[in-house]
This record gives structure tokens, C-alpha cells and sequence, in this order.
């Protein structure tokens, strides 16, 4: 009975943007409360579907939208997760931000592209059919326009809108050269659909598949990468994802880590069968993971605005969402639940940490931590709960993030031990760098002694009461889901007819190695426990946590520190500041190539547009609009030649049609 | 007399009745404008609904010896006068209140009969009779407002007018000398084919006075001055009710009577679609009042349009070329059924556009003759000036451009893609960088109405236009966001037109 509703879950948060825009400034803060209320209501709505479909069962209603494509929801596991999770973690964060939004002039715009935001996200999530999520796709890129270039009066927020929208671009237009494709392709297959089905409906995808060229599968795989690429912050499109954080908190919370950009992920094990079968695309989605990961995480180190320690954390923690997907060419099927299992996981604690350091931010009134220190004087809540998120996303046992990405690093052991090692080599150093970076903030924000003359006051309870619901995710999540969430996220490609082994030998995986189709078996009877990992790598993660968490004691905790961080590296160290940095991205690929490579070799095209290409189009459009004006002068208002010219239309055509008769055109 | 009988043509009886009763109303009661527009409004709405409650027939309904047929296209057409003749009367409920207004009321409701009659004629008299009809009331209406501007334009559409009528006139007398008969279907029969050049110069004059009220080029030149000086609210029937009249005669007069010359008004459609709709984008951006610049776009448009009788002529009887849902559809019914959308979007689109024009210019009327106030400084920051009205003209604009989602595109998106699968790439490729041309002048207006400093104070937008802009704007998007269901209902109405 709620699945019949399941349309609600877009349309309620539609409801509230519309309402916010318009008769927003009217409600009381800004009409906040109606977006809370419809995020909600999606929640209950999506909790009501679990409880129904639960554990077997799908809902996929769909109607004719026009030509050959439909509108339509899917909720299968992977699709009714990603519900729960989307809902639940904007429902807080739109509630905290009541309080962090409360006074600010553009309340109720805030909050009117935060439901739309909402929606587009939800819409994604369910879409039923590759175009509408690529519709709600784009509609979620607007939004996140939108929302980084809030303060668009402040010309660094509006210059990195501006970037977000043009660098996720690249990977949009990859992503749309990959529907069209796979259009054709399925097109060209002739498929006797049945009433009601569509081609580029995901049931109708997947089970065909199989009778895709390969080559063109990987043609596919690889646009549908770079979607992916662009949305989830991946090297080398990841330049946008620190700088959206220009935007107020709430927004990098729910956009750049909770939500938006896991869409690239979700797509990717969205078409995980289709990754599958490409030869190489999983390669490729390993690849592009593990080195995000290890690449990002390096980053975190160093940066001192404490919101761009956690933009780079995402896109590490993103790059091993990504890596554990691709680790799926080993491990088969299993990849996904462990993927979109730190995926849900990472958004409870990174949503957590954002809106910590969105609550130490309100009440500090800076984002660098140089200035911060000892503010877990003062902030005792805001101070617990983020040790709660910093321990989740370190890795410590027994947290969300221990079993989360525990599990990604063993399977990603598996396809080393299968195809290759480097992807694990990565994201274990990766792992340490996270327990590192993460308690370098924690210590270096809440320990020791003010560095600065802050305001301090702890945050009002609308924001800290979604700080604990959040805590207690990040806490006690992966405790409690983690078998149950494995199992039923495993029968998610049990609803279609996809025939694994098939496409295991399309993909080249049974070729690999003796695991590959025994890996695509092993999907289908849902076992989560590897074939038997060495105890070392088992026991290798919670070193990873511990050790990490020590050596950022030792550097920043002012009670056990034994060194100086500039002291051992020295102020001129070249690989620090190249941290620092970032790798010098913005020097060579701003400063060095767009403003040097780019702007000189445009110079020279700009002689050569100038000259040739411009002199040429400049002679067209003058010719053409001066030809316009010529047009126009045909109309001269006097009704004589208006007759004239009717006249002598009919006798031209005349003239024209008997002469084309005889040379026989018609 | 058996009544029920009659119940397909009910509509056209009650706006009958209807008009002459406001007329004679208006003439014994005083200040009965206003009533007189509610009343006409009622008729209206009842006659849409008669026609909506019978949209698609299985089969056609024939009446008076084979003269009019009820059928599909009839009804698709209908609605599209009638959902025009009621957006311009919501509107004119705001500007026509006072005294004579029951003529300007009773003569929309009769072009309205007029062209429900052109819908339904399968014979040349009674098409003829309907064409006159809406055309004598409309030269009435372009003078409505007695200003100088409406005699001039009145006049040239009247003289421009009765020449097209007699070139229709003399072609409809050569065809029925060669038929002997003025029924559609007995023209169709007769081998046309044995009168040698007689039967193109018939076919190219009967072109010609459709032509004219389809304002193809060369046949377009009223158009423009017309549509500019006439009353805005008038302009919007001309562009969006009585230029659809032409098409719907056309199309029954090209493809069941004169099916047989299908290779010469196939040329002569190329010809005229291609030169109509560069030459109107052309002109169009060079215009500085707003209303010339809608004229020369609903030309482009009747340009696009015509698109679709060169895939008729192209595709007529092939094998189906793609499936739409799962229905196989061949080029041809694709072609007609694109046209027919772009006829409906276009109706909605000018309609609404054309009002607003209406809206803008009844704020400046004040400032004397030399001031235009349809010149586009009148549009600078219309945004804060006239949010409704800004929006709306926002939205019909980028729909005129053929931008999703709206009507606009899906009409382009149905027509054009038929043309290409009946081979016609040229067409489609020009219609497409027309389409792209076309954005130079729509974006001009945008730019004026959202980028500028405003050019007056705020305007209060009476109640009857908003009405009338909103309700064009919910059908444009609403075609575009749900296009399924009206793509069917053309494709319905486009079989009508081809062999079974």
C-alpha cells in the first residue's frame, strides 16, 4: 500500500520548493520546516516500502512518457537503501540547518533548493530508466549549482559554483555519449519488447547485455565512468569537490558528502552488470578508485580549512567506494552490497562530521583550524559527536566505518591476489592517512588552547539534536546492519534476468582466473566471507586505525605530543608544501595550464579565429543579417507590391515545378 | 427532425445561435459588454466541451449530402480554434467592456464558426463558405479599434485577403470543371491527370489562397503589417485560430482531393517551407516591435509546419519507419501528426504571447501616436515590472524556440524527425538551424525582459490577461512534460487523412 504512494517521495519535496519560493518568505524561517516535513514524509513513506517489500520483493510501476520512453520507479534493494539513507540524512540535516540557516536573508531560497535538491536526489535514486536518471542526474547538478553559489554576492562562492557546474560537465556530456550508445546499440538488437517495456529500462538493459558487442560495452562502461568521474569527485574531476564548499555547511553536508555525490557510485553499481560484462570497465573503476582514494587522502593532510580536510576525506572515502565496485571483477556481485554498505555508512559520519564542523564554524566563526584549538572546552556536545564521526571514518573496531571499509579492503585483496595488488597497496596506505588526517583535526580542533579569540558558546539544540541521532549511526550502524545488509543487497540482481557466468565470460573475468565465475557463483548463493584471507590481512585494518590515531597524537594531541609537525618537516619541505598544494593542481592545471598553456595557445587560435574562422563567420552573419535586412525591406507597405509579390509567387512555382517535372525531380 | 442526429455539430449550432443573440442582446440592452463577453465565454466553453467529450471518432460522421464530416481531424482542429477563441475571449474580458463590445464578441464567435466549418468541409463550397466566414469577421475585427493603425492593417488584410480568395476561388472553379463535382473525395476520383497544365495552375491557385492564410512567402506580406496594427488580442486569433484554418483546409484538400498530383504540391510545399521559414526567421531579427517580431516567427512557424506536407508527399503510402510506443506509425502519419502538434503548441504559444503583448502595450497606450508601444524598449525589465506576464511571455518564448520541456519542442521534435525518416535530411537539417536562428530574436526579448533596468514603474496585469497567460502557459508546459496522450491523439487524427 505505501508502494503505490512511492511517487509521493518525489512529489512532497516538489511540493516544498514550490511553496518555499513562493510564499516562502512569508513562513516562519523561511518555510524550513516544510522541506524537514516532506523529507520526512519520504522517509516514513520509504520505511513503508521496506516493510513491505522486505526481503523479497521489488516495485517497479512505469507509464508511457512519449516516443519510446516511459516514466517510471524502481525500488529494488540497492535503489530502497540508497531511499532510506537519502531521506533519513537530509531529514537531520535540513532540520539542523533550521537553527545554522536561522536569520539568514535567503531562508527561504535555501530552502527551497534544498527540497528540490531533495527531490532531484530521490527521483535519481528510484528512476526507473537510464534517461529520467539522467534527467534527475543533471536536475541535482543545477541544484548544487544553486546551492554552492548561495552567497552568490561573495565572487569566490560564485567562482566555484561556476567550476562545480563546468567540471561535473565533462563527465555529464561522457555520460550522456553513453545512454545514446547504448540506445543504439539496444535499438539495433531488434528486441521484441512486451507491453510496457522500454529499452532503456534497467530490467530491459540488463538482460541484454549479453548481446552488446564487448567492445562496445566498453565504450559504454567508460562514459558511464565518467558520469560517475565528474559526480562523485574523482581523479581527475575532483577539482570542484573542495572548492563547493564554499557554500554554507548544511549544503557541503547534504550535497558534496552525504548525498549528491554518492550518485556517481550509485550509478556505477546501478549498471554494475553492464561494468561487469565490459572488458576492463571494472579495471578502470578499480584503477580510478583506488589512486582517488590514496591521491585525496594525501591532501587532507595538510590542509588546514577544516571543511576542505573533509571535502578531501570525501573524495578519498569515495575513491574506495569506487575501488570496492571495481574490486567487484573478483569478487562478483558481493562488491556491491560492501560498496553501497561504506557508501550508507559514510554518509551517517561524514554528514556527522560536516555538521560538526558546521556547529564549531557557527560558533568559532572561521574555518581554519590555526585559529581553533581547545574548543572542546566549550562545545562538549559538538566535541563527542564529532570523536564519534572521526573514529567511524578512522576506522576504529566496532565503529560503522571499521566493518565498512574493512570490507572494501579485503575484497580489495581478493582481486589482488586475482588480478593485481596495486589497488590494495593504495588504499591501505589510504586507510592510514584517514586515521591520521581525521584525529589531526579532531585534535587540532578540540584539544589544547584557544589559538585565537573565538566566540564561545555552544551550538542551540536544533542543530545538536541531529548531531547525536547522527552519532548514534556512526556509531552503532555497521554493528547492527552488516550481515543483514550484505545478504539483501545480494539479491539485488536476483530480481532480473542476468545470467552472471555469461557475462563473467564476456567480461573476460573467467579467463583472469579460476575465481572468476566461481566469484559470480558465489554472488548468486550471497556469501560475504572471502575464500579465506591470510589472519594478517584480517587483523591489518584495526592496526591501520590504531596506528594512525597514535601518530596524529603524537603530532597534535597536547598531551602525548612528542613532535612538532613543522619541526620534522621543516617549513620548506618540498613534498609538504606539495601537499599543501595539492599537488600544485591549481598551479598547473589553472595557473600553469589554463592560464599559460591554454591562454597562449588560444592567443595564437585567437589570431587564426580572429582572422580566418571569425572573418569568415563574421562575413556570414553579416551577410545573413544583412540579407535580413534586405528581407525586410521586401515588406514595404504598400499594398501594390504585396499582390505583386503573391502573383508572382504562383507564377514562379509554376515555372520552377513544370521545370522540375521535366527533368524529372518529381 | 431527429436531433440527437445532429449532436456532433451541436457546438457549431450553439455559437451560431449564440452570436446572433449577442448581437441582438447587446443591442437592446445597455453597457452589456461585459455580460455579453461572460456569455460568449459560457457558449465557448460548452461548444470545447462538446467537441472534447468526442474527441476521437472510430469512424467519421458524414452530414448535408456529403458536405461536412465529423471525424478526428475535424475535432482535433476544433479544439484548437475553440481553446484559441477562449484564451482570446478570457482575455478580452479585461479590454472589451464597454459599449459596442457585443460586435467584437459576437464577430469572434462567428470567425470561430467559420473555422470549425473549414475543419469539417470535405467539399469545396462549404470550405469556401467557412474560409469567408472567419475571414470577413476577422477584417472586421483587425479594424475593431478604430484606431488609424487598425484601418491600415484592416485594409491590407481585407485587399490581400479578397485577392487570395479569388485565386482560391478560380482554382476550386478549374477543379470542379475538371471533376464536375465540388465533393473532396468525387475530385479525388477523377483523373485530374488528363487536363495537362490546367491542373497545376488549379493546384498552385488553390495553394495560393491557403497559403495566404497559412502567411506562407511569398503569400505572407499581410501578415506582419496586420498582426502589428490590428488589436493585439485580434492578432492573437489571426496568428494562432484563422492561420490553422488554412492548414486544416489544406491538408483535406491536398490529401484526399488532389492526392493524385502528390509529386507537384510536394515540390511546391519544399519550396515554400524552406524559403517561409528562413525568410521569416530572417526578418524577424531585425525587428524592434515585438508584435513584428511574433508575426515574422508565426510565419517561420507556418513555415515548420508545412514540413509536414512534404513528408505526406514524400512518405505517402510507405511502410512504417519506426514504432512510437510500440505502435508501428509510417512516415507519413508521423509527418502529418508532427504538424498537427506544432499547430496545437503553436496556437498555445502565440495565443499566450500575443497577450502578452496585449498586456504591455495597454500600459503605454497613453504616450501618444509616434510612441510604438509594441517597440521592444517597452519590454526592458518587464520582470520586475510584470512578473506574471514576464514569466509567461519567458516560457512561450523558449517554446516557440523549441525548447524542452514544452510544446514547442515536442511538435518540432515529432515533425522534424519524421521528415528524417522519410529521407528528407536537407529539411530537417535546415528547419533545425532555423530553429537555432530563431533564438537570436527570442532571446532578445528574454534579455530585455529579465536583463534590463525596468523602463517604468510596476504594472498592475489585469485579471482576464493573467488568466488567459496562465492558462496557456499550464497547457504548454503540460503538452510538453505529459506529450504521450496528445502525440497519440494527433497520430489518431492523422489517420484520418491516409488509406486505411
Amino acid at each position: 500500500m505505501y508502494a503505490d504512494y512511492a511517487y509521493l517521495i518525489v512529489a512532497l519535496p516538489v511540493l516544498a520548493f514550490v511553496l518555499c519560493i513562493f510564499a516562502g518568505w512569508h513562513l516562519p524561517k523561511g518555510g524550513g520546516f516544510l522541506t524537514v516535513l516532506a523529507t520526512f514524509a519520504g522517509f516514513i513513506l520509504s520505511y513503508g516500502i521496506l516493510t513491505e517489500i522486505y526481503p523479497d520483493k521489488i516495485v517497479h510501476q512505469s507509464m508511457p512518457w512519449f516516443a519510446n520512453f516511459n516514466v517510471g520507479i524502481l525500488i529494488d534493494p540497492l535503489a530502497l537503501v540508497m531511499l532510506l539513507m537519502v531521506t533519513f540524512v537530509c531529514t537531520l540535516i535540513h532540520t539542523y540547518a533550521l537553527g545554522y540557516m536561522d536569520g539568514d536573508p535567503g531562508g527561504a531560497r535555501y530552502f527551497a533548493e534544498a527540497g528540490l535538491f531533495t527531490a532531484a536526489m530521490l527521483g535519481l535514486v528510484y528512476a526507473d530508466n537510464l534517461l529520467q536518471l539522467f534527467i534527475f542526474w543533471e536536475l541535482v547538478g543545477v541544484c548544487s549549482y544553486l546551492l554552492i553559489g548561495f552567497w552568490y554576492r561573495k565572487p569566490s562562492a560564485a567562482a566555484a559554483a561556476k567550476k562545480a557546474f563546468l567540471t561535473t560537465r565533462v563527465g555529464d556530456v561522457l555520460f550522456l555519449a553513453a545512454i545514446i550508445l547504448l540506445y543504439n546499440n539496444l535499438a539495433s538488437l531488434n528486441i521484441a519488447l512486451k507491453p510496457g517495456e522500454y529499452l532503456l529500462q534497467f530490467p530491459v538493459i540488463y538482460a541484454h547485455i549479453a548481446q552488446i558487442p564487448p567492445a562496445q560495452l566498453t565504450l559504454i562502461a567508460l562514459g558511464l565512468l565518467g558520469g560517475a568521474v565528474g559526480k562523485s569527485g574523482q581523479f581527475p574531476l575532483h577539482v570542484w569537490l573542495p572548492d563547493a564548499m564554499e557554500g554554507p555547511t548544511t549544503v557541503s553536508a547534504m550535497i558534496h558528502a552525504a548525498t549528491m555525490v554518492t550518485a556517481g557510485v550509485y550509478l556505477v553499481a546501478r549498471m554494475f552488470p553492464l561494468f561487469y560484462a565490459a572488458p576492463h570497465g571494472l579495471t578502470a573503476v578499480a584503477a580510478v578508485g583506488a589512486f582517488t582514494a590514496l591521491f585525496a587522502a594525501t591532501m587532507g593532510l595538510t590542509a588546514f580549512d577544516i571543511k576542505r580536510v573533509l571535502a578531501f576525506s570525501t573524495v578519498s572515502q569515495l575513491g574506495f567506494m569506487m575501488a570496492g565496485l571495481g574490486a567487484g571483477a573478483a569478487v562478483g556481485t558481493v562488491a556491491v552490497g560492501v560498496s553501497i554498505f561504506h557508501l550508507i555508512g559514510h554518509s551517517f559520519f561524514k554528514a556527522l562530521l560536516f555538521l560538526c564542523a558546521g556547529s564549531v564554524i557557527h560558533a568559532v566563526n572561521t574555518n581554519d583550524m590555526r585559529e581553533m584549538g581547545g574548543v572542546g572546552k566549550y562545545m562538549k556536545w559538538t566535541m563527542y559527536t564529532m570523536l564519534i564521526g572521526s573514529l567511524s571514518l578512522a576506522g576504529f573496531p566496532f565503529f560503522t566505518g571499521f566493518f565498512s571499509k574493512d570490507e572494501i579492503i579485503v575484497i580489495a585483496y581478493e582481486y589482488g591476489t586475482l588480478i593485481n595488488f596495486l589497488p590494495y597497496i593504495f588504499l591501505v596506505l589510504a586507510a592510514v592517512l584517514t586515521a591520521i588526517y581525521s584525529f589531526r583535526m579532531w585534535f587540532s580542533v578540540f584539544t589544547g588552547t584557544a589559538r585565537s579569540d573565538y566566540s564561545k558558546h555552544e551550538s542551540p539544540w536544533v542543530m545538536l539534536g541531529p548531531l547525536v541521532v547522527l552519532a548514534v549511526f556512526a556509531f552503532g550502524f555497521g554493528l547492527a546492519a552488516q550481515g543483514s545488509f550484505y545478504e539483501y543487497l545480494d539479491t539485488n540482481f536476483e530480481h532480473y534476468s542476468i545470467d552472471f557466468e555469461e557475462l563473467a565470460v564476456i567480461g573476460g573475468h573467467a579467463v583472469e582466473g579460476e575465481h572468476g565465475a566461481e566469484g559470480a557463483a558465489e554472488a548468486e548463493s550471497g556469501a560475504k566471507e572471502g575464500p579465506g584471507e591470510p589472519w594478517y590481512i584480517q587483523i591489518l585494518p584495526i592496526i591501520i586505525a590504531l596506528g594512525g590515531i597514535l601518530t596524529a597524537g603524537l603530532f597534535y594531541w597536547d598531551k602525548i605530543k612528542k613532535f612538532d609537525p613543522d619541526q620534522v618537516t621543516g617549513d620548506k619541505d618540498p613534498i609538504r608544501w606539495m601537499l599543501l598544494k595539492g599537488y600544485y593542481q591549481h598551479e598547473i592545471l589553472t595557473a600553469w595550464f589554463a592560464e599559460t598553456v591554454v591562454y597562449g595557445s588560444s592567443l595564437i587560435c585567437n589570431m587564426i579565429d580572429i582572422k580566418i574562422v571569425d572573418g569568415w563567420l563574421n562575413w556570414l552573419s553579416a551577410w545573413v543579417l544583412g540579407f535580413a535586412g534586405h528581407v525586410r525591406k521586401v515588406q514595404t507597405g504598400v499594398i501594390q507590391n504585396y499582390v505583386a509579390a503573391l502573383v508572382l509567387g504562383i507564377v514562379i512555382l509554376v515555372i520552377v515545378i513544370t521545370l522540375a517535372k521535366e527533368v524529372g525531380l518529381a | 427532425m431527429d436531433f440527437g442526429h445532429y449532436a456532433p455539430l451541436w457546438g457549431e449550432a450553439l455559437l451560431t445561435v449564440l452570436a446572433v443573440l449577442v448581437v441582438l442582446l447587446g443591442s437592446l440592452m445597455k453597457n452589456s459588454g461585459r455580460l455579453m463577453g461572460y456569455l460568449s465565454l459560457a457558449g465557448l466553453a460548452v461548444a470545447f466541451g462538446l467537441v472534447a467529450s468526442n474527441l476521437t471518432l472510430a469512424k467519421p460522421v458524414i452530414f448535408f449530402f456529403d458536405t461536412i464530416s465529423v471525424d478526428g481531424l475535424s475535432q482535433f482542429f476544433k479544439a484548437v480554434f475553440l481553446i484559441v477563441s477562449l484564451l482570446v475571449v478570457i482575455a478580452s474580458l479585461s479590454k472589451y467592456t464597454g459599449k459596442g463590445a457585443e460586435d467584437y464578441y459576437a464577430l469572434l464567435l462567428f470567425a470561430t464558426v467559420g473555422m470549425m466549418v473549414v475543419a469539417s468541409s470535405i467539399d469545396l463550397v462549404t470550405l469556401f463558405v467557412g474560409f469567408e466566414l472567419a475571414s470577413l469577421s476577422t477584417y472586421a475585427l483587425a479594424a475593431f479599434d478604430k484606431s488609424k493603425k487598425n484601418l491600415e492593417a484592416a485594409m491590407k488584410y481585407f485587399i490581400f485577403g479578397s485577392v487570395s480568395s479569388a485565386f482560391m476561388l478560380f482554382g476550386f472553379s478549374l477543379l470542379y470543371g475538371m471533376a464536375g463535382s465540388t465533393r473532396l473525395a468525387d475530385i479525388a476520383a477523377a483523373s485530374l491527370a488528363n487536363f495537362g497544365p490546367a491542373t497545376l495552375v488549379a493546384l498552385l491557385f488553390v495553394i495560393a489562397g491557403f497559403a495566404f492564410k497559412m502567411a506562407l512567402v511569398p503569400f505572407h506580406m499581410w501578415a506582419p503589417d496586420t498582426y502589428e496594427g490590428a488589436p493585439a488580442l485580434v492578432s492573437a486569433l489571426l496568428a494562432a485560430g484563422s492561420k490553422k484554418m488554412g492548414f486544416a483546409a489544406a491538408f483535406r484538400v491536398m490529401l484526399i482531393a488532389l492526392i493524385a498530383l502528390r509529386m507537384e504540391w510536394y515540390l511546391a510545399f519544399a519550396i515554400l517551407a524552406a524559403i517561409t521559414m528562413t525568410l521569416g526567421n530572417l526578418a524577424a531579427c531585425w525587428q524592434n516591435n515585438v508584435r513584428r517580431i511574433l508575426a515574422y516567427s508565426s510565419i517561420a512557424q507556418a513555415g515548420y509546419i508545412a514540413i509536414g506536407f512534404v513528408v505526406v508527399g514524400a512518405a505517402y503510402g510507405a511502410a512504417p519507419v519506426t514504432t512510437f510506443n510500440g505502435v508501428a506509425v509510417p512516415a507519413a502519419q508521423l509527418g502529418i501528426a508532427g504538424a498537427l502538434l506544432l499547430v496545437l503548441g503553436h496556437a498555445l504559444m502565440k495565443t499566450g504571447a500575443f497577450i502578452g503583448t496585449a498586456l504591455v502595450a495597454s500600459t503605454v497606450s497613453g504616450k501618444g501616436q509616434d510612441n510604438d508601444p509594441d517597440d521592444i524598449s517597452n519590454y526592458a525589465g518587464l520582470a520586475r515590472r510584470a512578473p506574471i506576464t514576464a514569466f509567461c511571455m519567458l516560457i512561450f518564448m523558449f517554446a516557440l524556440a523549441g525548447i524542452p520541456p514544452t510544446a514547442g519542442y515536442i511538435g518540432k521534435f515529432v515533425l522534424f524527425s519524421s521528415a528524417i525518416y522519410s529521407g528528407l535530411v536537407w529539411l530537417a537539417v535546415l528547419a533545425i538551424l532555423n530553429s537555432a536562428l530563431s533564438l537570436v530574436y527570442y532571446l532578445r526579448i528574454i534579455s530585455y525582459m529579465y536583463l534590463k533596468e525596468p523602463a517604468g514603474p510596476k504594472i498592475s496585469e489585469p485579471k482576464g490577461y493573467v488568466a488567459a497567460l496562465v492558462l496557456a502557459l499550464i497547457a504548454v508546459v503540460w503538452i510538453g512534460v505529459f506529450p504521450q496522450g496528445f502525440i497519440d491523439w494527433a497520430l489518431q487524427a492523422a489517420a484520418v487523412l491516409l488509406p486505411q
